[in-house]
């Protein structure tokens, strides 16, 4: 098989001397959805932000194709902005300066593209009105058509779905899942519900105290192997 | 079961007592502070007073007063919104969440400080010798110094917004300028525009200071009408520059709430 569109090996990375994640492997491959599971305070943040450059591993490395996506909990839209200027924001780092400096710049193809990302996640209709208006669901769908918009091959997710109701949240995975199979993207998402995982994720991945302990096919996970992942520390 | 006992005062509580108590003793006699002095010149302030009173609203002094005091407005308008760029470029270079380096932000936040720290007074008294007596001088002064303290307060709500869409948009390629237009400023525009209203309600009061040492404007006549104990026609000055500031203060006010 082909190497995977991301490849983390032997991630290590300490907070003032607490070692956060312990040599973590991570392969992501085109048209995939992983499902990274695990308790609180495992990592999982952590491994994301690192594999994306917002945080500095202390070793391992990490190869990504291209530049990745993020999406995030809490979203980051620009609230005050309409949905189709935060997607168009995505292409940012292939545009050139002077057309890039405001909304009213942006070239006509690229709001053209951003139209047709937007309506690949179903929001074509929406796109004149603030980010800030749309519902949770609807503003974590803009957030991955930015992601489209940016032509990421891999696109990670942490915690897309917590801050939504079950069925905003059931949408926003089977999106993810569709985005994967049928554009052949990559996509790694933290999740912390395993049925939504087991649902609609390809592989599951689950970590402990910074270390991958369980990675298998979404099919072949039972529940005692997600029960294993949430055990207080003590009982491990 | 016996409550602990309370701590008495720690030697850092007496210590910051003993040095307030002094510093007030010193300041006491240093600006001669003295109410007694207040009490018997208050025969010259009623024959200020008297004097003052009725203010001359004729038309030979309210239509030059009137021409002034939109020369104070123009002048605070003018030293407000020339002083925009600058405030706003070092503005980005002195916020922790725009800078591009280190060095960098501490030295437009060093720049910042200084022209913050000479007041805009003396900005004036420096341009007057160097552009002459008149309004301009005080638009130049204006530019100076609200440009560090424009820039200050521009720099700390840059600094203080969630850094998510910023993270966002850095993750995906964008650069420093790219992400400071299109996740930093969308963020804070209601706070610049309510510091920017607020500001030029400061510098509106402002240019009437800077008029007093020739800066023009309505200050300028009210120094004049002083020097030439006109003090009837310093009071209907002092009342036009009374409405100008009411007016300025409600509008930006009005504004403000319409921003929200
Ligand atoms: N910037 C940081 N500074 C210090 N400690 C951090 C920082 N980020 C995360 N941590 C710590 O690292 C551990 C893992 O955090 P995180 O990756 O967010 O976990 P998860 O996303 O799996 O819940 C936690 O104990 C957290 O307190
Ligand atoms: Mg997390």
């Amino acid at each position: 098989m082909s190497e995977a569109a991301l490849v983390i090996r032997g991630l290590r990375k300490s907070y003032s001397g607490r070692q956060v994640l312990d040599s973590l492997d991570l392969d992501v491959r085109s048209g995939e959805l992983v499902a990274l599971l695990g308790a609180n305070g495992c990592g999982k943040s952590t491994a994301l932000r690192c594999a994306v450059g917002l945080e500095t591993p202390d070793g391992g490395t990490v190869r990504v194709d291209g530049r990745p996506a993020m999406v995030f909990q809490q979203i980051h839209l620009v609230r005050r902005r309409s949905a189709i200027d935060n997607v168009c924001a995505g292409a940012l780092g292939r545009l050139p300066l002077r057309r890039s400096l405001t909304p009213a710049l942006f070239p006509r193809e690229l709001r053209e593209e951003a139209m047709a990302c937007l309506d690949r996640v179903g929001l074509a209709d929406r796109a004149a009105e603030r980010a800030g208006r749309l519902s949770g669901g609807q503003q974590q769908r803009v957030a991955i058509a930015r992601a489209l918009c940016q032509r990421a091959n891999v696109v990670l997710a942490d915690e897309p779905v917590s801050a939504l109701d079950p069925s905003a949240a059931e949408q926003v995975v089977a999106l993810l899942a569709d985005l994967a199979h049928q554009r052949g993207l990559a996509v790694g998402a933290v999740l912390h519900q395993p049925a939504l995982a087991r649902r609609h994720a390809d592989r599951i991945v689950g970590m402990v105290a910074g270390r991958v302990v369980l990675d298998s096919p979404a099919v072949a996970v039972g529940d005692a192997d997600v029960d294993a992942l949430y055990l207080p520390a003590v009982t491990r | 079961m016996k409550p602990p006992r309370r701590k008495g005062p720690s030697a850092l509580a007496v210590g910051v007592t003993v040095v307030v108590v002094v510093a007030h003793v010193l300041a006491w006699r240093a600006t001669e502070f003295s109410p007694a002095a207040l009490v018997r010149g208050w025969e010259g302030m009623a024959d200020f007073l008297g004097q003052a009173f009725p203010p001359d609203l004729s038309w030979r002094v309210l239509g030059p007063s009137l021409d002034a005091a939109l020369v104070t407005l123009y002048i605070g308008l003018l030293g407000t919104t020339l002083s925009v760029p600058f405030a706003l470029g070092l503005a980005l270079l002195a916020a922790r969440t725009t800078t591009p380096g280190r060095w960098t932000y501490q030295a437009a936040r060093s720049l910042l400080s200084f022209l913050r720290a000479v007041p805009d007074v003396v900005f004036a008294l420096i341009f007057v010798t160097a552009v002459g007596l008149g309004p301009f001088a005080g638009v130049l002064a204006l530019i100076f110094h609200n440009t560090g303290v424009m820039g200050k307060l521009w720099a700390e709500a840059m600094e203080e917004i969630d850094l998510g869409p910023r993270d966002a948009l850095r993750v995906s390629g964008a650069s420093g300028i790219q992400t400071a237009a299109h996740a930093v400023l969308p963020a804070v525009v209601p706070q610049f525009v309510g510091l920017l209203l607020y500001r030029f309600d400061v510098n509106v009061r402002a240019s009437l200071v800077l008029g007093l040492v020739g800066a023009g404007g309505i200050g300028f006549l009210i120094n004049q009408s002083i020097k030439l104990f006109r003090f009837d026609e310093m009071a209907t000055h002092i009342l036009v520059v009374l409405v100008l500031v009411v007016a300025v203060d409600q509008l930006s006010a009005f504004v403000r709430r319409g921003l929200t």
